[in-house]
């Protein structure tokens, strides 16, 4: 393997990577240290890479490091962290006038219900043990077989199983009880809230029938509602899309709000 | 005491001073995976339809609060006793202790067993008021093996 093969296939992955980076640290700044670190130790390390796995395996293996140790001594959200950051945002009007700035001028401003979905998602997902999200994002959404996930967290493969088992349980009891999306006696209105203030000419439930996740919540049953969710993941890149901007600047506020929030709680 | 056979089916031995009720089953799932359920205590409520939750780490030295469908306005204080991973885990409190041991058979699979002894001096006083834990011991069980059988199937 040289180094030439190795920028080819970086190259190729590096959207991808950053995004999955993003999912488990919910920081630009970090998904774009790690991936940049990645690439860095990948080059170092290129010369003794065997090809036990493929070349895109080990990149996520490194990458996968190295968000743990970011993450090591950070503690995890919380379930109700959508909650918590509309009651900040609520009392920030600054967050709001940036927002709409963003929403007014960026080609990246558009606020679309399946960003915002795949946005929610990432949030929640901070409150699963972090094995048990990087397992799910890796299998759920880039696609990943279960043996190589094994490689990547290095642990076995009757613990890949079980995390990736009790995490999807755990996501879809969170969705059931709070997304009203999914579920009529679900608290969370969030997406049809900001869509009537990005979006005030438009009628929410047309659009949201639009997505499949929506169309299917009566009739379909939990499990398929997920991977649904899951399928909206799969299908955006939060650099890329049309509405990259806005959201990571709710991101950013969210996890700003959430550092704080465990700060305080701490105990 | 322990369970003879791991059919499932709990067994109880009382004496005047005492009462042990134990259960053991197979489970064809690797031990890790048991292992990981009996010690994630924010997961328990979702797949042992015996326990209406518990709160605290289920880790060495820590105590832990347990509500139990055999008596749900009570929580029970718990300590955590001993921690072997993957092989024994112990709690309990002055009543007695609650042991799970795991035992990986030659096919890899797993022994689940659970066996709980309660007594004491004043035991006979308050004896009738402790609920048989025949058929909760065999839920629990029988509700463990169901969900580790059902995670190592997974693709």
């Amino acid at each position: 393997m040289t180094t030439a093969h190795l920028n080819t296939e970086f190259e190729q992955i590096r959207g991808q990577l950053k995004s999955f980076i993003l999912r488990i640290t919910a920081s630009v700044a970090d998904a774009e240290d790690i991936v940049q670190d990645t690439y860095l130790k990948a080059a170092e390390k290129i010369d003794g890479f065997r090809g036990d796995s493929s070349l895109k395996t080990w990149l996520f293996t490194i990458a996968s490091n190295l968000a743990k140790d970011n993450l090591r001594a950070k503690k995890r959200w919380t379930e109700d962290v959508t909650d918590i950051c509309k009651t900040a945002a609520m009392s920030n009007q600054q967050f709001f006038q940036e927002a709409m700035h963003i929403r007014a001028t960026s080609i990246q401003g558009d606020f679309e219900i399946k960003e915002h979905i795949a946005f929610c998602f990432t949030c929640i997902a901070k409150s699963l043990p972090l094995e048990q999200q990087i397992c799910l994002l890796l299998k759920e959404v880039y696609d990943f077989k279960v043996s190589e996930i094994v490689q990547i967290i290095e642990t076995t493969e009757a613990m890949v199983k079980y995390y990736l088992h009790t995490g999807r349980a755990k996501m879809i009891n969170i969705f059931e009880g709070r997304c009203a999306l999914i579920n009529k006696e679900g608290t969370c209105h969030q997406c049809s809230e900001l869509n009537g203030i990005f979006n005030p000419k438009q009628k929410f439930q047309e659009e949201a029938v639009k997505i499949d996740l929506v169309r299917e919540a009566e009739k379909a049953d939990k499990e398929h509602l997920f991977d649904l969710r899951m399928q909206i993941l799969r299908g955006i890149d939060p650099f890329e899309s049309g509405a990259a901007e806005l959201q990571l600047h709710h991101l950013a506020h969210n996890r700003k709000v959430m550092e704080s929030f465990l700060k305080k709680n701490e105990v | 005491m322990s369970a003879t056979t791991s059919t499932g089916k709990a067994l109880t031995t009382k004496t005047t001073f005492s009462r042990e009720t134990a259960v053991s089953i197979e489970i064809q799932a690797d031990a890790s995976i048991v292992w990981s359920l009996l010690t994630n205590a924010a997961d328990f409520a979702r797949w042992n339809s015996t326990v209406v939750s518990i709160e605290g780490d289920i880790a060495l030295g820590q105590t832990i609060q347990l509500k139990s469908i055999l008596d749900p306005q009570r929580i029970f204080k718990l300590k955590v006793k001993e921690v072997e991973a993957n092989k024994k885990l112990v709690w309990g409190d002055a009543m007695g202790n609650r042991v799970y041991t795991l035992i990986k058979d030659d096919q890899g699979h797993t022994v689940f067993s659970m066996a709980e002894k309660i007594g004491g001096l004043m035991f006979p006083l308050f004896a009738r008021f402790i609920p048989p834990f025949d058929a909760s011991f065999e839920q629990f069980a029988a509700d463990l093996k169901k969900e580790a059988e059902s995670i190592m199937q997974a693709n």
